[in-house]
């Protein structure tokens, strides 16, 4: 089992990633960055005549679509989030900035501090699990990779409820840690409906957005700068401290980025393995949304979290596009 | 290795992908036992939470007609949009080209949580009901975005003189791309569909708020019978999945590049 594929690829991607693009192609002039989700019409004349606004017909039915679908669903939140709450209408149309001053009130910010402090430390400790993997899994034989790549991506493909289940099988009352604990003769341990329980759950499932970024960003190192740092008479932590770990710095921290953004939206895990007390903004929002039918007070909370979220996304972008790559995970290893 | 790396690293590797590995490995064993109280390791092996599954009108509505059904469609819409968007981005040069792209991939930027409750907030507001159209849509908003990953990939790796060639010999740009560059990307098609499929039919983030009582995916079926704390047919359904998203994984790691995945 190879990732050498038959026909399609007669060319390996050039390092610089798959999605920058050639610039082989006949490119008019220095164009000007316009908007994003033109439809086509009008904007050809900036397009070389050749070119005609066929890219619109392509593209435009999937930027009208994410117009709809992404652009104003998330205009009616802010929209919705800016209305007082009325709990026999839901919406009032008068205008408040209540929803958002309302996030400053103590149980709020009690709310947002333990999701952000249970990011932090879910990231934290997916870099020290995750790097010595991505290590390994960069410097592996095609073979050995393959395998190990393989079996970093097949857990994130499965449902978060499923891995969550299974979690709740090994952790809960009667699960595997305590009927072993009870076999030697020990007490149960309350283990499930924890913070660590989600901790751990959050661990297991975004770990492979920490090793598959870090892991492209290893790969690039070349093992020579290794064995040259080694004859130079560096031991391995010598040599890992000055080279390896500068050298990948962007991958871990886009890996770290991405990991931190998506544990402090997490829901499933909290849901299923927290304690009720204990909740996390993406439990708040769910129940705000389906359970309370505090519609504006869910938006502003949404809306606060999509906005700081992004800003993570786009550090992360930043900081692999600083490192010549646009995104982790793209380029093709030259075999 | 040609790291070198100190004798801990194996060890300590070893024990990350236990970590990694160990709630799939516990649901696939659980549902072959026997013990309806989940016991690991099982005391026997048993096909009944399988027989359990196919008998639970619930479940078998959850699996076939809603998780498959949507994802399927979600594949097929997802693969057409997304292909269609890639061709445009790669192959064209225009005004706003790379917003366009950041644009197009935005969707995995956004917490699916969060994208789950606009989603929601919306068809409340123009009073659409949940149903499996809703579910699709939305699934198609998340699926989207790895066809055009993948496609894009494999735009950029054929050689875009093989179309201008054929386009010099007297073909259309539409006969090129139909006889010359879709069949080149074949891999990349099916690679991007698999994904798109995998993703809708595994999410649960979105199919939390936007499936109805009629359109239940797997997986809030499975999350629903979690919270009740059901028999081992979760674990059975569970292993179901797995298997499913296991093999479509090997195919794609055969055809195509697994990393476009993060």
């Amino acid at each position: 089992m190879s990732l050498q594929s038959p026909a399609p690829h007669p060319n390996p991607l050039p390092a610089s990633g798959a999605r920058e693009f050639p610039e082989n192609g006949p490119r008019a002039f220095p164009l000007p960055v316009g908007r994003g989700e033109g439809q086509g019409e009008g904007q050809a004349t900036a397009t070389r005549a050749s070119a005609r606004p066929v890219w619109g017909v392509l593209t435009g039915p999937y930027a009208l679509f994410l117009l709809c679908l992404l652009i104003v669903p998330f205009a009616n939140v802010a929209l919705y989030s800016v209305h007082p709450y009325s709990p026999t209408h839901i919406v009032l149309p008068e205008f408040t900035w209540d929803n958002y001053r309302k996030i400053l009130d103590l149980y709020y910010l009690r709310l947002f501090a333990r999701t952000l402090q249970l990011g932090l430390v879910t990231t934290i400790i997916c870099a020290l699990l995750g790097y010595p993997l991505a290590y390994w899994l960069a410097r592996a034989r095609p073979r050995m990779q393959t395998i190990g790549l393989f079996l970093v991506i097949m857990p994130l493909m499965v449902s978060t409820v499923i891995r969550i289940f299974g979690w709740i099988v090994i952790l809960g009352r009667k699960g595997l840690i305590n009927e072993a604990l009870i076999g030697l003769g020990l007490a149960p341990l309350k283990l499930l409906y924890t913070e660590t329980a989600v901790v751990i759950g959050l661990v297991n499932i975004f770990m492979p957005f920490m090793v598959l970024p870090l892991m492209s960003a290893i790969e690039r190192i070349p093992p020579s700068l290794e064995e040259a740092a080694r004859n130079l008479g560096a031991n391995w932590l010598q040599m890992f401290r000055r080279t390896i770990l500068p050298l990948s710095l962007p991958g871990l921290i886009s890996g770290s980025l991405l990991v931190y953004s998506v544990s402090i939206s997490a829901f499933v895990t909290p849901a299923l393995m927290g304690s009720p007390r204990e909740r996390m903004a993406g439990q708040q929002i769910y129940d705000e949304v389906l359970v309370s039918f505090n519609w504006p007070s869910a938006s502003s909370l949404a809306l606060t979290l999509v906005l700081f979220t992004l800003l993570l996304m786009f550090a992360a972008l930043f900081a692999t596009r600083r490192a010549g790559r646009i995104e982790p995970g793209s380029r093709e290893t030259s075999p | 290795m040609s790291g070198r790396a100190p004798w801990l690293l194996q060890p300590f590797i070893v024990a990350v992908y236990i970590g990694l590995l160990a709630p799939l490995v516990v649901v696939v064993a659980v549902s072959f036992g026997p013990d309806p109280n989940f016991a690991f390791p099982p005391s026997g092996l048993t096909l009944h939470w399988f027989a359990a599954f196919f008998a639970s009108p619930t479940f078998v509505a959850a699996f076939f007609r809603v998780s498959l059904v949507v994802g399927l469609m979600a594949a097929g819409i997802a693969t057409v949009l997304g292909t269609a968007a890639a061709i445009g981005l790669v192959r064209f040069r225009f005004a706003g080209r790379e917003v366009l792209e950041t644009f197009f991939l935005a969707p995995l930027l956004v917490p699916q949580i969060l994208l789950g409750a606009a989603l929601y907030l919306f068809y409340a507001r123009i009073a659409v009901g949940a149903s499996i159209w809703t579910l699709l849509l939305g699934h198609l908003v998340i699926c989207t975005p790895y066809v055009v990953r993948c496609v894009t990939a494999g735009l950029v790796g054929m050689d875009a003189r093989l179309e201008e060639a054929a386009m010099s010999l007297g073909a259309t740009r539409v006969q090129a791309f139909f006889k010359v560059t879709l069949p080149l990307l074949r891999s990349s098609l099916l690679s991007g569909a698999i994904f798109a499929f995998i993703i809708s039919f595994s999410d649960i983030n979105l199919a939390l708020f936007l499936s109805g009582p009629q359109s239940t995916s797997l997986p809030v079926h499975l999350f629903s019978q979690i919270q009740w704390q059901g028999d081992p047919t979760i674990a059975a359904a569970s292993t179901l999945q797995i298997l499913i998203i296991g093999m479509l994984i090997l195919i794609v790691q055969r055809i195509f590049r697994l990393r476009l995945m993060v």
